[in-house]
């Protein structure tokens, strides 16, 4: 919609009434050197930490260390044109972005300003980067799901709504893919989601962003870019600047869903900035406080109970609790799990999801390591369908595990452990799943239904996957009523168990996949 | 590589603690001011530089520079300075001096801008507002600075109260 030049004028004449001119109080410093995106600024007694400064030619830079006479800022932006002797100016704000609904369907940099050319974000609110955690009081105990559609981790590693699960792999493991799946579910449920894109290409983020609009997930999805080409200070911030939009839903009674890909290259952005501003280097060359970042980053992940968001709302919302899970991802190297970063994250997350490039290569995709992973908040998290169902699941594979060792002398074992290592072989097949496929509740319990009643147990393991989907495509022509009474509540009674056992017993004598 | 003032701190401390016990700050603030007045002269900042020139040398050509202009005690200062190879700190030491002075007194140095010359009851009323503002005694130093358009700029210190026209179309770009 094109203005035409009346009506620029007028919107301009607008502003200019409605600008309240008043003098202006400020405390200024001058620049006294300029490195590698570190300014050091003489003066500015009075800046705050954290606190935006100003600099000529509109560029921002953030104080982080206060010294006796000088300020160390690292900048948000170009500072190729800043020079010695320049005025720098506080602005007595802590680093703020902006929140809302309207940030939905958007990308936005790690400040929060537009990038996807769909023109500015149109919201008044605005929130500080850096929060408080909601205290002890504030919070309930997790008991909502967060369905990922992904039968490996919904049935074995169940995440709660106000979790954090650390999904921890190799390189080209699938831990990006997991987190897509995740996003694409969310459809149609209420959740909101934030994915933000920490150091990685912007190809593979403009490939992130096509996905989700082809599946329909951008209408409830922010994305926040901090690429590998912008500066380490807004790798660092960009995912407290997601965290504040994803906690604007939190405290609105509300629930989002907010993943960092990837918190290794925010460890390696701050190490960057911490050198820089020659902060002394501990283990493996980072600051002290690299546990700190990610902890206070991650503890504003939670569920908040019904009080709290009253509190917060000003009695604007009653009754609802709201929740904000992460789903933070680390990349190892060479599989080594207790190197410094990994070990720090894994010890403030509620649980890991371990994907392994053995499995992968092997042709296990979500390749999730079923032994190694756990959620800690486990069955609470559940629907009663899957949790009832799951749990055979990962009986089924643990006792495979044990004996996988034995599965090539097959034919010379007894009944029993043959049985065993042929039911673990089918439900390994069956816990495979494509890309850009999240499942919903009723396929996946069908799915898991017919692994634990035995149905698989007959079959050639290669045939299982087609077995399953036109078991799937017979549920939803022929059952569509069940599955959506399975998808309304996720309760399991006897007669939801007699007619998903008749459905299949009649899909079986069909013999069609 | 620690900041001048960082630097300087210890001799303005002990120069104006001097000062105070020997109730002589008058003296101290003027012979300071000469001293750091003489060591930004550039011929005589090039052979301060020089590091061949020794240090006795040095010490006895500023001396013969300052004879009585500058009293005994900075004197005594000026060898240490020479001493320890800080000499080039001395223009700090004089500006972080005065601020000690002036926080003691009770009176802030104020730079007052302002577009257009002001008569002296127009001076006086920004000196009152700015005595209730900062709650010291104001000594303003008062200069004309065309490119403010109209209003005033204040500079204390760091802090900067700025009522000028400039800073208010500055203000309205920004919004803009």
């Amino acid at each position: 919609m094109q203005l035409n030049p009346s009506e620029i004028s007028d919107l301009i004449k607008k502003k200019i009434e409605n600008f309240d001119a008043h003098v202006e109080a400020h405390t200024e410093g001058t620049v006294v050197s300029v490195t590698d995106g570190i300014v050091r600024v003489h003066g500015l007694s009075e800046a705050m930490q954290g606190e935006m400064l100003e600099f000529p030619g509109g560029s921002y830079g953030m104080a982080l260390n206060l010294e006796r006479d000088s300020v160390g800022v690292v900048m948000l932006g170009a500072y190729q044109h800043i020079t010695e002797g320049d005025t720098v100016k506080c602005t007595g704000r802590i680093l703020e972005v902006p929140v809302g609904e309207a940030l939905l369907g958007r990308v936005v940099d790690a400040l929060g300003n537009p990038i996807d050319g769909k023109g500015a974000i149109e919201t008044k609110l605005s929130s500080p980067i850096e929060k408080i955690a909601p205290g002890v009081i504030a919070r309930q105990s997790v008991d909502q799901p967060v369905q990922i559609g992904l039968k490996a981790i919904d049935s074995m590693i169940p995440v709660g709504r106000g979790q954090r699960e650390l999904i921890i792999g190799d390189r080209q493991t699938g831990k990006t893919a997991i987190a897509i799946d995740a996003i694409i579910n969310q459809k149609g449920t209420g959740i909101k989601c934030i994915y933000v894109a920490i150091g990685q290409k912007r190809s593979s983020i403009a490939n992130v962003v096509r996905k989700l609009e082809e599946h329909g997930a951008m209408e409830h999805t922010i994305i926040v870019v901090a690429s590998a080409s912008e500066s380490a200070a807004l790798q660092f911030i960009a995912p407290y600047t997601g965290c504040s939009m994803g906690e604007y839903f939190r405290d609105i009674g509300e629930d989002a869903l907010i993943i960092y890909d990837d918190l290794t290259k925010q460890a390696w952005a701050y190490r960057q900035i911490s050198l820089l501003l020659r902060r002394p280097p501990g283990r493996e060359a980072y600051p002290g406080d690299v546990f700190y970042i990610h902890s206070r980053l991650l503890e504003r992940a939670a569920r908040i109970n019904a009080v709290e968001v009253e509190k917060l709302t000003n009695g604007k919302v009653k009754g609802k609790t709201g929740s904000l899970t992460a789903l933070p991802i680390i990349e190892t190297q060479g599989g080594d799990v207790s190197a410094f970063v990994p070990t720090n994250v894994i010890s403030i997350t509620d649980g890991q999801i371990f994907l392994e490039t053995g499995l992968f290569n092997s042709g296990i995709r979500p390749a999730v390591n079923a032994g190694l992973s756990v959620s800690r908040v486990g069955g609470a998290a559940q629907t009663k369908i899957i949790k009832k169902l799951g749990g055979g699941i990962r009986l089924d594979l643990a006792q495979f595990r044990e004996l996988a060792a034995f599965a090539q002398f097959a034919s010379d074992l007894d009944e029993s452990t043959r049985k065993q290592i042929e039911r673990g072989q089918r439900v390994t097949e069956l816990m495979k799943q494509n890309q850009y496929a999240p499942m919903s509740v009723a396929d996946m319990s069908v799915s898991l239904y017919a692994a634990n009643a035995g149905f698989l147990d007959g079959l050639e393991v290669k045939k299982v996957r087609d077995f399953e989907a036109a078991l799937l495509d017979f549920m939803h022509a022929d059952e569509s009523a069940l599955m959506a009474k399975i998808n309304e509540k996720g309760d399991y009674n006897d007669d939801i168990q007699k007619g998903i056992h008749n459905a299949i017993e009649r899909f079986v004598k069909t013999g069609s996949w | 590589m620690a900041e001048l003032s960082t630097l300087a701190r210890p001799y303005a401390e002990a120069a104006f603690k001097r000062a105070k016990e020997t109730g002589s700050s008058k003296q101290w603030s003027d012979s300071l001011t000469f001293l750091s007045l003489v060591i930004q002269d550039e011929a005589l900042a090039a052979i301060v530089k020089n590091p061949r020139v020794g240090k006795q040398h040095t010490a006895q050509l500023i001396l013969d520079i300052c004879q009585d202009q500058i009293h005994d005690e900075a004197k005594n200062l000026l060898k240490v300075l020479i001493e320890n190879d800080k000499l080039p700190l001395l223009p700090q030491i004089s500006v972080m001096f005065e601020q000690y002075k002036a926080d003691d007194e009770g009176y802030a140095n104020v730079d007052l801008y302002s577009a257009y010359s002001l008569t002296k009851a127009e001076q006086g009323k920004y000196v009152a507002m700015l005595e209730k503002l900062l709650h010291k005694k104001v000594n303003a130093s008062v200069s004309v600075d065309k490119s403010l358009i109209g209003g005033i700029l204040a500079k204390a210190g760091d802090k900067v109260i700025d009522g000028s026209i400039k800073g208010q179309l500055h203000q309205l770009a920004k919004r803009l």
